[in-house]
């Protein structure tokens, strides 16, 4: 099998067995809100299995007190349900278009897909600011940054895929593998221990803001992190700087001469 | 398991996109695409941290996630200007075609 | 919870060498087309200020005092202290090889001193963390602002090769940095390393343990240790040797002060590094094939930059070994590492420094058959290198020895002697290093020069030549002080 072929194939899997469970998630089509909808895994609960058909729009229940009562059976609306697989199709989508298209412009549409995807699942997991800041910051900027360089450089490949070094990327990628298996039981464990509080829509913060809103996410950036967020100017400016000094054009440095013994010909290529 | 999405479902959704990333880094050779695939890397990392933020009920998870922003931002600005500079210098962006660096 | 201005003050370090570093960006655009020479001296300036600003700091501190600022964020300590202020001079030093280097090889870019700064201003940032998100801050800092000075020198195609090589690598191990630290956030609930030991009863060892393996891995390509090494022989030989320097000694420096706070210090203990889930199993074991792969690689090396970029991944080797030591609990852990750091730093400095100053813009030199002969030209070249060389290979009576000898001996402190085996690899290792360093002095006192040699000649570069040998000889000399801090 050649190597070009392995990454469609994978490609095809994949996307397949995400869009299958997704459409065998699907139900009434109540969906397409992915904002108002709350995740409600499954807390280790008594209830006995098989009774648990009836009741597929419930959301859990609280008591006076903000307690997921012990007897239900908390689950997740199945708008939630459907709002994740789909959102969840279209990230992993789009991130598999990026690694196998040839066709640069074409990886970045599925890298703006892939954002897309995930600022709605940042929604879903009450990131409602973080939500817009990915759209804004990546899909706004960043990606036209990498579309811009694109037209500069404007070069088709003639082989997508690296084949130096192929035995060593081998190892690395089966390692790869080996961890995410073992990685996605941890993470899977982690809903067992999860408590009822942590399942509950986050309470406001204690200055009485909604958790996860822009005066919220604002009061922790300019409180708790008030260095890492003023620090972060300067590495601002080295990037402005450094991109600049590293970018501009070369006929602007009077007097440079090209290092001898630096590969033959001039610089520039031309 | 299908219609009852807990901290896991995100969780590993973000640990496949972390491995396509680091799949797309090892596999291509256009350095375009490989900053593309550490833009997801990034991105899969972001989206754990909002998860924890959302399960234990910190919002300094979101701060973080701010900060991992701006970085990102940062790093592709002097990638990309890296790319330039290589492109004026050999008219490619090759990965494979680097080769003056002898090992 | 609140800022509190009295803060500020232990920040200072870092505060003078940010406003510095902002200042001569702005500096730059009043010095287009003339010589810029005094931006260095603005950089030395501000770099060692900093400095001067930690040592006293330092004295102001406690020896067992440590204080927690902006919300946690950062901790002010005297182990803090003596890495900013080695910091400061390492800039300072760095930033006295660039104007004439600069000159004589064709890049006169002013951006560089401002970035130096700025970089340092990172390692400053790392040297104090005590949250998971100023030590990805400061890890990005540092490197964002060494891949630019990787790449400056624009019309070298080796030079924007390694740029390039090095911002790939390094990207990818911030990917997983980060997402170890997401793991780490998400097993404890707080990414403030202070309370990471206090939450482990309820906290998730599973995700812990993933998480803590991938920042072993990400720093690991920090400090260049096998096999995540790959990109540091080629970045050492394309960037320009000033830079070189800077990443060979700083960074590598700074990726170890992260590794102590993060992994010696906070993670340390009697619980987390032990055992199968420990970060300490798989950093004894990349320890021990650094150090090896390091030296073997070295031996084969004709090109000087390339050896000496060997020679520093086996001394991350064994600066690995130190951090092993520190966190499985031997009292002597964190003195024999600072006492390394130094002793490395400066040496590495001067041993750079003498590379820039033989090569000159018709040929840098790098060969080490070209060097034949330097001694009967330039015996205080040669002497400098010497000293340099025989503090790499950790020959006594210079600094290099006792740093060896110290971060094995706390080795050997730990309990039940579990690193025995990896002290015996470390020594068998020096003596294997001593065989090329000896080979170049060998090329420098032993063999007739074959081509005229024609050093680039500065005061500035001859000043870095001659104080960082003696300081190492005296460091080997008189360990004492230096041990104390």
């Amino acid at each position: 099998m050649t190597p070009r072929v392995l990454p469609y194939l994978l490609a095809l899997a994949l996307t397949v067995v995400v869009l299958g469970v997704g459409a065998a998630a699907f139900a009434p089509p109540a969906a397409a809100q992915p904002a108002p909808a709350q995740v409600k895994p499954l807390p280790r609960s008594a209830t006995p299995a098989g009774k648990d058909v009836s009741d597929r729009d419930v959301v859990t229940k609280r008591d006076a007190a903000g307690q997921v009562p012990a007897t239900g059976k908390p689950r997740t609306s199945t708008g939630t349900a459907l709002a994740f697989w789909l959102f969840a199709a279209i990230t992993i989508g789009g991130s598999i278009f990026v690694i196998t298209r040839k066709n640069l412009i074409t990886a970045v549409m599925g890298m703006v897909g892939t954002f897309f995807g995930l600022a709605a699942l940042y929604m879903l997991l009450y990131a409602h600011f973080l939500a817009v800041i990915q759209m804004l910051v990546y899909a706004g900027a960043i990606m036209v940054l990498f579309v811009f360089v694109i037209m500069i450089l404007n070069k088709p490949e003639d082989e997508p895929y690296a084949t130096k070094g192929r035995a060593g990327k081998a190892v690395a990628g089966l390692a790869m593998a080996y961890l995410i298996y073992r990685l996605a039981s941890v993470l899977l464990s982690v809903d067992r221990n999860v408590t009822a509080a942590q399942l509950a829509a986050p309470a406001p913060t204690a200055e009485g803001y909604d958790w996860g809103s822009t005066a919220a996410v604002g009061w922790n950036l300019f409180n708790e992190y008030l260095f890492p967020f003023e620090a972060v100017s300067i590495l601002l400016l080295v990037a402005v700087v450094g991109a600049i000094a590293v970018a501009r054009p070369l006929k602007d440095d009077d007097g440079e001469v090209l290092p001898p013994g630096d590969g033959g010909r001039g610089a520039g290529g031309a | 398991m299908l219609m009852n999405i807990g901290f896991g479902h995100f969780l590993v959704l973000a640990a496949v996109l972390f491995a396509i990333g680091a799949a797309g880094v090892l596999l291509r050779k256009n350095v375009l695409i490989i900053m593309m695939s550490i833009e997801l890397m990034l991105n899969a990392a972001n989206l754990t941290i909002i998860t924890f933020a959302r399960m234990h009920g910190d919002l300094g998870g979101h701060s973080f996630a701010m900060v991992v922003i701006a970085v990102a931002a940062a790093e592709v600005a002097v990638g990309l200007a890296i790319v330039v500079a290589i492109f004026r210098t050999r008219r490619h962006a090759d990965v494979d075609k680097l080769n003056i660096l002898k090992h | 919870m609140t800022f509190s201005s009295g803060d500020l003050v232990y920040v200072a370090p870092f505060l003078v060498l940010a406003a510095s570093g902002v200042l001569l960006v702005l500096a730059e655009a009043f010095f287009a087309g003339k010589d810029r020479s005094a931006l260095a001296g603005l950089t030395v300036a501000g770099a060692l200020a900093s400095s001067v600003v930690s040592v006293v700091l330092y004295r102001q501190m406690g020896p067992s005092e440590a204080k927690l600022l902006f919300s946690e964020m950062l901790i002010a300590d005297r182990t803090g202290y003596v890495l900013t202020a080695l910091f400061g001079v390492v800039a300072a030093l760095a930033a006295l090889l660039a104007p004439a280097h600069q000159r004589a090889h064709g890049w006169v870019i002013g951006e560089d001193y401002g970035i130096l700064l700025l970089a340092a201003s990172g390692m400053v940032i790392l040297a104090q963390a005590a949250n998971l998100a100023t030590v990805f801050l400061g890890v990005e800092t540092m490197s964002i602002a060494v891949y630019v000075m990787t790449a400056l020198r624009r019309r070298s195609r080796r030079g924007n090769e390694a740029a390039l090589k090095y911002f790939l690598m390094g990207a990818f191990a911030t990917g997983f940095l980060l997402y170890g630290m997401a793991l780490v956030y998400g097993a404890v609930g707080t990414t403030s390393m202070v309370h990471i030991q206090g939450r482990l009863a309820s906290g998730d060892l599973g995700l812990l343990t993933v998480g803590m393996f991938l920042m072993v891995a990400a720093f690991a390509f920090k400090v260049a240790a096998v096999p995540f090494h790959m990109w540091a022989p080629d970045a050492y030989e394309g960037a320009p040797t000033p830079v070189t320097a800077f990443m060979a000694a700083a960074v590598k420096a700074a990726a170890v002060a992260a590794m102590i706070r993060v992994f010696g210090q906070f993670m340390g203990g009697d619980r987390l590094p032990y055992g199968v889930i420990g970060w300490a199993s798989p950093l004894v074991v990349l320890a021990a094939i650094t150090i090896t792969v390091g030296n073997i690689a070295a031996i084969r090396q004709d090109n000087i930059k390339r050896m000496l970029a060997y020679s520093s991944i086996s001394h991350g080797g064994v600066l690995l070994v130190g951090l092993c030591a520190m966190g499985l609990g031997a009292k002597s852990g964190q003195a024999s590492l600072l006492y390394y750091l130094i002793a490395y730093s400066l040496t590495t400095m001067g041993a750079f420094a003498v590379v820039a100053y033989v090569g000159n813009r018709d040929n840098e030199r790098l060969d080490i058959d070209q060097w034949a002969g330097l001694a009967s030209r330039h015996p205080a070249a040669a002497l400098a290198m010497t000293v340099c060389l025989l503090a790499l290979g950790g020959m006594p009576p210079t600094g290099g020895f006792f740093a060896k000898f110290y971060v094995f001996k706390s080795a050997m402190d730990t309990q039940d002697q579990q690193l025995l085996w990896l002290v015996a690899i470390g020594v068998v290792n020096s003596a294997i290093s001593i065989f090329y360093y000896l080979r170049l002095v060998t090329a420098m006192y032993f063999k007739d020069a074959r081509i005229e040699i024609a050093p680039t000649r500065s005061a500035a570069l001859a000043f870095v030549m001659a104080v960082c040998p003696l300081v190492i000889l005296e460091m080997g000399i008189f360990p004492g002080w230096w041990l104390s801090l």
